[in-house]
This record gives C-alpha cells, sequence and structure tokens, in this order.
C-alpha cells in the first residue's frame, strides 16, 4: 500500500511558504497545541480521582498532596466492579451474535442465488438509516410484552438488531471484492454451503470481521440509551448507565466519581491501543472501497 | 429448476432468516408502531389511551421546545461538519504532509482516544469543566487574564447547547481524522510529485488533488456527522438533561423527558416521527449526493 | 480510483489472509458459547422482579377498594421487591440493614432493594409505571406526584391497613400528607421542613441580626456582600432547589384557600397577584443574595460552600442537617456555629406566615402485588418505633413516629425543628411534587429563566396560567 511505504522526499518539492520552516513550526504548534488540548482533560481527570474532596475545591489545577489510591477502592466497591461485568457479558454476546448473523445474511446475499435477494438487501442496509431513538416507545412495549425488560437479553436483541446493517454492509463490501478461486476450488472437491463458508470464506474476511467485532464493541460498550430505558435493577445496568447513577449517589465526595470515570474509560483505551492495527487497517479495509 | 434445487433455493434463507427477522421485528416495526403511537394521548398512568388524532402533531408545531430543540440539532450537525469534517480533512492533510515515522502514529493515537471513550464518561467529565467555580475552563480563562469571559457554561441558556456541542468535537474529530488518512493513504504519491514539479504549493496540491479524491470518504464522513447530529442524545442527557430551561434540548432528549418526566408518551412518538423523517431524509439526501460524478485523472 | 492498485491491494490481502491460516471458525465458537453461556447464566442469576407465588398464608385480595389485606396469621414467605430514592452511600446502609433485620426474622421472605438516586428515581418510576414493572413498595412525593398513581390505580389504598396503634404512632399532619379524598395511600418514613441555616459566627462578627422579615433578609445579604461574603450558597442544577423558595414564598403572598384551590389541577387557574408578587419577591432574593450562575451549580457543591465557611447562609431541609453536624463530617468550625430560621415573610403578608416548607418522604404499595400482606407488614416494621429511633440516630433524619427524637439520640438543632413544625399552622408541599406536572415544569422552568435572565416574572406566570388551564382541560 502506497502510504505505508517511506515517502521519498527528496524527489520533489513543493513551493511556497507554507512549506517553508515557518510554515513547518507553525504547524507542528498547532499539531502540539490540539493535541494538549484533547490529552489534558483526560489527565486532569485521572490526577482528580487522586485527590481529596477539600483539594479538588481548593486547588483545581494542582497536583494532588498525597495519592489517595481508597477513592479508586471505593468507587470500585461503590458498583464499578458490578458494571463492568455486565458490561463485558453484554457487548461479548452482541458481538458474537451480531458478527455471526450478519456474515451469514452477507455470505448468503453475495454467493447464494437467495429469493428476493435485492429486497432483503435494501431490508437489511436500509436498516442503517433508522435509529435506537425513534424505536424507543414502541420498543418499550414490546420489550415488556416479551418479558426480557430488565434482562441482559433485552440489550443483547436491541444490540444485534440495530447493528446487523452496518456490519452486513461492511462484511457485504469485503466479500463482493473476494475472488473466489478458493471456493470454486472447495466446491469442487465436494465441500458443502456450509463448509465453504466456515472454512474458506471466514477465515479469508479475518480482517473485516476483526474490525466490525471492534466497532461493534465500541458501539455496544458505550450504548446508552436502551441500557438506561431497559435496565432497571441496579445489578444489571452497564457502565455508562452505571457511571450515571454513580454521580447521582456520591453527590459530595466528587473524587470517588473521578476515580471510577478513570477506571471505566481504562478498558477502551487499553483495547483500542493493543488493537490499533487492526482497527485502522479494518477501517481502511471497510471504507476504502 | 428441479424440485430439489427450488427446496435448496428456499432454504438457503435461512442464511438470512436471523438477520431479517430480528431487523423485522425490533428496527422496522417500531417505526410503523410510533406511527400509530403518536395518534393516542397516553402515559405511564393513564389506564387507557385516548384518540387525539393529529393533536399531538399540532401541539409539536406550536411547541417553542420542539422548534428550540430543532435548532440545537441543526446547530450541532452545522458545527460537526464544518469542525470534524473540515477540520478533520485539514489535520489529517497536515499529519499525513508534515510528519513522518513515529511522530505521525503518536499524533494519530492522541487524536483518536476521545472517540473511544463513552459519552456519559466523557459528559461527566466536561461538567466538571464547564462547572463555574472549580472547572478547568474558567480557572483556564482566569488564569490566561480572560476573567471576563468567564460563564456558568452549562448554567445559562446562551451557551449550554454551545458548551455541549464543542465537548462533542473535542470527542470526534480525531475519529474523522482518521478516517480521512486512511483515505489519503490511498492517494497514489506520484500525482503530488508530478503536481509539484508542475510548481504547485501545497495547499493547492491540497484543494487539487487531495480533496477531490477524498471525495468518497468525504461524503461518509459527513452521513455520519449529520445523522449523528440528529440523534445526539448521551451527552445532553449526562450534562443538562435539556436544561436550563429547556434550553440545551435536543430531540432526542426532549423525546425522553416527555415521555419519561411530563407522561407524554403520545407526544414523544410524534417527536420520534419527526425524527425519524429527518433522518431518513438526511439518510437519502445525501445518498444522492454521493451518486456524482467520479473523479477521472 | 487507479485500478491498478486496487487489484493489488485485493490479491495482497487474500494471500496475506490465507498466510494467517487460523480457523476463525474455532475462535467464533467460542467465544460465541461463551458469550451466551455467560449471559444466560448471569441473566437468570439475578430475576426480574416477579415474585415465587406462596402456597401457604391466605390470598391477598387486590381490589382497589378499602379491603384489609389479611393478617399474617400463616408465617409470611415470599419475594418482594423495595425501591427507595436513598442511594447516596451515607444513607443506603440504614435501609439495607432494616431489610437485613427483617429478612431474619422472616426466614422465607426476601426483599429485593432497588436504590435510586433522588433525581434519578423521577424518570425510572415511570419507565417502571409504563412498563408495568412498579415494584411492590415504591416511593413517591406527596401531592400530585402521588395522586397521579392514585389515578393510575397503582397505588393501593391503605386505610384499612394501617389502623390501631399503628396509625396513632404517627403525627396526624404526616399522614395527611399522603391523604386523598379522606383516603390513606402511603406510609411516611421522614418529618422534613425547609429551612435557612445560618453560620453564627459570620452573623455575629459581622454584626447582623436574624432577619424577622424579608427586608431584612435582603439588607442582610447586603450587609454581607458588602464585607465580600457569599450571603446564600445556592446551587440549582435540577431547578428544585430554586422550586423550594417559592414553595414557601406562595404562602406567604397568597391566601391559603386560594392555594389548594389552585394546586388541584381540576380547578387551577394562578389568577391570584399574589403569585406574580412571590416570583418578584424571588427575584429580590436572587439579586440580593444569591450565588451568581446558579443553574450550573448542584445544590451538593454549593452546601459545601456554606460547610467551609465561605458562605453565611444556605437554604436546606432539616434531613440534610445531619451533614451540617461533626458526626455528619461537618468541619468543627461550622459544626459548632450554626443554627437555622424559617425564611421569613414580608411585613404584612397577604397570605399566611404561619405556613412552613416541607412534606414527609413515604411509600406507595403497588395494588397487583402478588404480596400484600408481606409489603404491608414490611412497612409496619419499618416505621416502629425501634427502627424509627435507629432512623433518628443513624441518619439525623426526623421520623412522624411520635417520640421517637429526643434529646438523647439526636442534636439540639433537629429537637427545635420538633416543636417548630408542631407549632406551624400547616405545611406547604414541594411546588414541583404537589403540582400537576405541566405546572410544575412551568414553575422549574420559569425560575431557571428567571436566575438566567431570560424571562420575567409576569411571562413565568403567564406560562403556569397556560399550563394550569392545560391540566384543567385534561381533567375533565
Amino acid at each position: 500500500m502506497a502510504g505505508n511505504v517511506a515517502r521519498p522526499n527528496h524527489l520533489a518539492s513543493p513551493r511556497g511558504a507554507v512549506t517553508g520552516s515557518i510554515g513547518r513550526v507553525i504547524a507542528y504548534v498547532v499539531l502540539i497545541v490540539i493535541a494538549v488540548a484533547i490529552i489534558y482533560p483526560l489527565v486532569w481527570m485521572t490526577l482528580n480521582g487522586f485527590k481529596s474532596n477539600a483539594e479538588l475545591f481548593g486547588d483545581a489545577w494542582g497536583l494532588p498532596t498525597k495519592w489517595r489510591w481508597e477513592n479508586f477502592v471505593k468507587a470500585w466497591n461503590l458498583g464499578v466492579v458490578r458494571y463492568l461485568l455486565n458490561s463485558v457479558i453484554v457487548t461479548g454476546a452482541s458481538v458474537v451474535t451480531t458478527i455471526l448473523f450478519s456474515s451469514l445474511a452477507a455470505y448468503a446475499l453475495t454467493r447464494l442465488r437467495i429469493p428476493f435477494a435485492g429486497a432483503i438487501t435494501v431490508l437489511l442496509l436500509g436498516g442503517m438509516m433508522l435509529a435506537p431513538t425513534v424505536a424507543l416507545i414502541p420498543l418499550f412495549r414490546l420489550i415488556q410484552a416479551l418479558h426480557i425488560f430488565d434482562t441482559y437479553w433485552a440489550l443483547i436483541i436491541l444490540y444485534t438488531a440495530f447493528r446487523i446493517p452496518f456490519t452486513v454492509f461492511l462484511i457485504r463490501a469485503y466479500m463482493i471484492t473476494l475472488s473466489r478461486e478458493m471456493e470454486d476450488a472447495a466446491i469442487v472437491d465436494g465441500a458443502s454451503r456450509w463448509q465453504v463458508f466456515w472454512l474458506v470464506v471466514m477465515p479469508l474476511c479475518r480482517p473485516i470481521i476483526v474490525s466490525a467485532a471492534l466497532l461493534q464493541a465500541l458501539f455496544a460498550w458505550n450504548e446508552f440509551v436502551f441500557a438506561l430505558v431497559f435496565i432497571s435493577d441496579t445489578n444489571l445496568k452497564t457502565l455508562p448507565v452505571g457511571l450515571l447513577a454513580m454521580q447521582g449517589r456520591v453527590l459530595s465526595d466528587w473524587p470517588v466519581l473521578f476515580a471510577a470515570l478513570t477506571m471505566a474509560a481504562i478498558p477502551m483505551i487499553v483495547l483500542f491501543l493493543l488493537g490499533q492495527r487492526q482497527f485502522i487497517r479494518g477501517l481502511s479495509e471497510g471504507f476504502g472501497k | 429448476m428441479s424440485e430439489a434445487s427450488r427446496l435448496g433455493r428456499w432454504s438457503m434463507l435461512l442464511w438470512v432468516a436471523p438477520a431479517v427477522v430480528l431487523l423485522a421485528v425490533f428496527v422496522y416495526y417500531p417505526v410503523v408502531d410510533n406511527i400509530l403511537l403518536s395518534l393516542y394521548r397516553w402515559d405511564a398512568f393513564s389506564p387507557k389511551d385516548v384518540w387525539v388524532g393529529l393533536d399531538n402533531y399540532v401541539n409539536l408545531a406550536a411547541d417553542p421546545v420542539f422548534w428550540s430543540a430543532l435548532f440545537n440539532n441543526v446547530a450541532y450537525a452545522v458545527v460537526s461538519v464544518v469542525v470534524q469534517v473540515g477540520g478533520g480533512l485539514t489535520l489529517a492533510a497536515v499529519l499525513e504532509e508534515l510528519v513522518h515515522g513515529r511522530l505521525k502514529g503518536f499524533f494519530r493515537t492522541v487524536y483518536f482516544i476521545p472517540a473511544v471513550i463513552s459519552l456519559t464518561i466523557t459528559g461527566l467529565l466536561f461538567q466538571f469543566i464547564y462547572n463555574p467555580q472549580i472547572g478547568l475552563l474558567n480557572q483556564l480563562l482566569g488564569g490566561l487574564g480572560l476573567g471576563a469571559l468567564e460563564h456558568s457554561w452549562l448554567g445559562e441558556s446562551a451557551t449550554a447547547i454551545w458548551s455541549i456541542i464543542a465537548m462533542s468535537q473535542w470527542q470526534s474529530i480525531g475519529y474523522v481524522m482518521v478516517l480521512f488518512i486512511v483515505a489519503m493513504q490511498r492517494i497514489p504519491r506520484e500525482l503530488y510529485e508530478a503536481a509539484y514539479i508542475d510548481g504547485a504549493t501545497r495547499p493547492q496540491a491540497f484543494r487539487r488533488i487531495t480533496v477531490p479524491l477524498v471525495r468518497e470518504m468525504s461524503v461518509l464522513a459527513m452521513i455520519i456527522t449529520v445523522s449523528g447530529a440528529f440523534l445526539v442524545f448521551n451527552e445532553v442527557q449526562v450534562m443538562t438533561a435539556g436544561g436550563p430551561n429547556n434550553s440545551s434540548h435536543t430531540l432526542g432528549t426532549w423525546l425522553y423527558k416527555s415521555a419519561f418526566f411530563n407522561d407524554q408518551m403520545g407526544y414523544a412518538a410524534a417527536i420520534a416521527v419527526v425524527i425519524f423523517l429527518i433522518t431518513i431524509t438526511v439518510s437519502i439526501v445525501q445518498l444522492f449526493l454521493n451518486r456524482g460524478k467520479v473523479v477521472q485523472y | 480510483m487507479n485500478v491498478g492498485s486496487e487489484t493489488e491491494l485485493k490479491e495482497e490481502n487474500v494471500r496475506t489472509t490465507i498466510r494467517a491460516k487460523r480457523p476463525i471458525s474455532r475462535f467464533l465458537a467460542l467465544a460465541m458459547t461463551a458469550g451466551l453461556v455467560l449471559a444466560a447464566c448471569s441473566g437468570s442469576a439475578t430475576p426480574a422482579p416477579t415474585p415465587a407465588p406462596s402456597p401457604s398464608g391466605p390470598a391477598a385480595s387486590t381490589e382497589p377498594a378499602a379491603s384489609p389485606s389479611p393478617s399474617p396469621a400463616a408465617e409470611l414467605e415470599g419475594t418482594i421487591s423495595f425501591l427507595h430514592k436513598y442511594s447516596d452511600p451515607r444513607y443506603a446502609p440504614y435501609f439495607e440493614s432494616v431489610v437485613a433485620a427483617y429478612m431474619a426474622a422472616h426466614p422465607k421472605v426476601t426483599i429485593q432493594i432497588q436504590a435510586e438516586s433522588d433525581q434519578g428515581v423521577k424518570d425510572k418510576l415511570r419507565i417502571l409505571a409504563a412498563s408495568k414493572q412498579l415494584p411492590d413498595i415504591y416511593f413517591s412525593w406527596a401531592g400530585d406526584f402521588t395522586k397521579k398513581f392514585v389515578r393510575g390505580e397503582l397505588a393501593k389504598d391503605l386505610t384499612a391497613d394501617v389502623t390501631g396503634a399503628w396509625k396513632d404512632s404517627f403525627t396526624p399532619a404526616a399522614l395527611d400528607a399522603y391523604t386523598y379524598d379522606g383516603k390513606l395511600y402511603g406510609v411516611p418514613i421522614t418529618l422534613d421542613a425547609k429551612y435557612m441555616a445560618y453560620n453564627t459566627k459570620l452573623f455575629a462578627d459581622n454584626g447582623v441580626a436574624v432577619p424577622t422579615n424579608l427586608a431584612e433578609l435582603l439588607a442582610a445579604c447586603d450587609t454581607f456582600k458588602a464585607k465580600g461574603i457569599e450571603p446564600i450558597a445556592f446551587g440549582n442544577q435540577y431547578g428544585w432547589p430554586a422550586i423550594h423558595y417559592l414553595t414557601q414564598l406562595n404562602p406567604y403572598f397568597v391566601p391559603a384557600a386560594t392555594l389548594q384551590k389552585d394546586y388541584d389541577p381540576a380547578t387551577g387557574e394562578f389568577t391570584d397577584p399574589g403569585y406574580q408578587k412571590a416570583l418578584e419577591a424571588f427575584a429580590d432574593v436572587n439579586t440580593h443574595c444569591l450565588t451568581k450562575g446558579a443553574n450550573g451549580i448542584s445544590h451538593e457543591a454549593a452546601q459545601a460552600q456554606f460547610l467551609a465557611g465561605k458562605s453565611a447562609m444556605h437554604y436546606l431541609e432539616a434531613v440534610e442537617f445531619f451533614a451540617l453536624t461533626e458526626k455528619g463530617g461537618a468541619p468543627a468550625a461550622l459544626a459548632a456555629n450554626w443554627d437555622f430560621f424559617q425564611l421569613p415573610a414580608p411585613a404584612s403578608p397577604a397570605g399566611d406566615a404561619g405556613y412552613l416548607t416541607g412534606a414527609p418522604d413515604g411509600f406507595l404499595v403497588n395494588p397487583n402485588s402478588q404480596h400484600l400482606d408481606i409489603a404491608i407488614d414490611f412497612l409496619k416494621f419499618l416505621t416502629n418505633a425501634d427502627n424509627a429511633a435507629k432512623l433518628v440516630a443513624d441518619l439525623g433524619w426526623l421520623s412522624p413516629i411520635t417520640g421517637s427524637a429526643t434529646a438523647a439520640n439526636t442534636f439540639p438543632q433537629n429537637v427545635t425543628v420538633i416543636e417548630n413544625i408542631n407549632k406551624a399552622k400547616g405545611m406547604a408541599i414541594w411546588l414541583d411534587t404537589v403540582t400537576q406536572i405541566d405546572v410544575a415544569n412551568a414553575y422549574l422552568n420559569g425560575a431557571q429563566a428567571m436566575l438566567d435572565g431570560t424571562k420575567t416574572p409576569a411571562q413565568v406566570m403567564d406560562d403556569v396560567r397556560a399550563a394550569a388551564a392545560k391540566a384543567k382541560a385534561e381533567s375533565q
């Protein structure tokens, strides 16, 4: 890929002021200032978790005098551990179901000659234009009628349903461009459609699946509206809703809230840092076409 | 077609069945149900629904909060396009052109991080940053000698929604920037070489080469930011819940408040129908625009 | 797009992914099983509040008419859910311990606690009501807030359940707050009133006396302001703190009978000029006394300023007094130097200066509960003498159970509060819960707008009257 190779700068240089060293310096300064503006709030948030209430009120800029880890322990016990666990369960399950149903559908639409293929494609992709907020009130009655109110299932099912369109879009676009040599070879060798799907096509789709899984995880982990409305039991709340509830509880002990926020932000940041390559690469595979 | 293969074709529907069923029941059916629900007046406490026909829509049109919320969503969309798409594109170009190697990766990572953090976390964090007494922003302004600019950012009708919009840009500009970086990396370097040899400046190269060739990505980025702008809920709910005096409501939070605070579920359903119409129109319009000419070079 | 590079890319992808070789199917299958197993396990470990059937014990009646629940002659058995708004870590332990004690005394009973925050319970209750998942026992504010549940047939008539010695143990005014059309619907557990706490040292040092009317209050504020001390620490983030001022001012400017008529959605008009005068009085208080930019400051943050000795006064509820004591965590400098007074009335009030803002907190019972017997019995337990005394001692609250608060188990200011409440002509229930929701919203938003400078008292009253008209129309 052209972009990953080091650019031969010596070949040709543009003329003009912007390229001169002044232009370069200004550009760097701007970049750095923006980077600081982006990172500093997060640093502030973390430092505040170590302060005492009085310090927080007295001196917003300063460093904490003592590193109060007990704030973090308190936040953990007040519910962060429970909320984290719930988020992991709901996110994990919905990632699996979304990827599974979406790849099945994408494969069928691109490889099998199913009846009503056109209509189904429009149905599945058109769902991207419909948003959770719009469906909130009717879903209310529906979830209650299905007796899944206040359960993990409500969220898992909804997260899957609302993300299938986008995931199908990604996987389908990728599958369309896959060369069919290997599949044809497998079919000639006598493999069933199912086997071709699992053993040939899915491994080939690994990049887009990883990217789709990461994007789905990001969505489910941070989803708010459904989690707010359909989960009532404190023990089942996912992280975003739990944190909001925590804000209502620790009305007078703010460092504990900051500690909770910091702990809650870490998993996704770590996941992103670890999976950055796949994530960006997946984005380029999915969007670059 | 033989009996066997016809059966085979229909059994292939099983592949798409889970996806189709889930979508039909949980995504499409609610849209229809919404329209029905908006024709009644009902709430959590009313023993039965009362038919009111189009009353909810009439009230909607006369409701100043609805229009203010709509305005807020539009403001959100406009600012997001300018800052995230325009700014993101520019930042991406600067990063790609002027920074290389490890440093580029560093900046890219740093800018992107806010986008992976939950809006609840950033919302609560910025609630503190905007706090008039101990928040970072007022302290910063005071420290820079700009004390006169200090406000109760989330507490004044004039500044509340703009403060939230600003937070949203902080959160998402890195995300859009990375999308553009991805798109820019596909542009063959030779084009730039040729232009520079012909005597172009960097800004000219940016305008004539970069911008047209990332057109697809620009459209995609605009679709994401504009539809996102009309669906805003999380950050507003967390930071101000629509206040003060309903000034920072967006259509989403006004829907929620109508349903779960003001005991007006039918009215909320009407708002949902409006949101639906707007987002559908926005998607269709932008899809249409995307069918424009492909750049040849 | 450059065709050449695209095909290059495609082939490269296929080549690299084949080289990767790890069959994704295995990973997916594992993850899927794990995910679904985890989800199923955890999902079922915490059941939704559908209680198990109770074979023993007589069947509970579920008619909305006043029929007494059967006395628990047989042993109580079953699970009930209990929703309260005291998730604050300072208060939650008390309820947990009472529930634990009850469950220990009744081994076959399980009580599931749902703890919400003060603001969070407002939408949570509606969500639960709309999805027909109201807990067996749930919190509700007095006023139209409870009446909503009554109208929706979601609150059990408790007149026949709260009788005899149990009934007599309550202060009558507390039961009145939850009585509508002669029927009792709620069980109160606290007594509460709103007072202006003041820093006695700051007052003494600056030669300020306790104000006896509004004009004196404004003058006192001016004195403090001149000395660079914040007169009244005020934070209005969710809108109700401003409402509490209005709750007290309205009865001062409007005759009691008119108030009663207007607060009832079926007859509310708000045409008395006193209402606007009350708003104007609030505007005056704001100009002279209140913290600027209060809409963006929480009530608790303002309280922190008062605790730190940075402001002279703070308007808060008697249930919050505990936070001003040393046992409750206040700095010694404040804990030893505070007292309180009722928000003063204007010199010659058109209304009645004897009305005090305040209302009990209480719980309602879901008439569709499968275990009415357990619910009522638990409420009886919660409000018995021992637990009431524990409430006073542990939380510093006041209980409606007479005799629960004495000089022995609580701080001196609390004892004064009880005397004060008993002397009051009547209680004025919080304006945002006593009125119908549209009227409440008109006041909430209006007050915020006034603090913002975007609305005048006259405009706010226009909104209130319009809302009252709408409420009247809907109640027909």
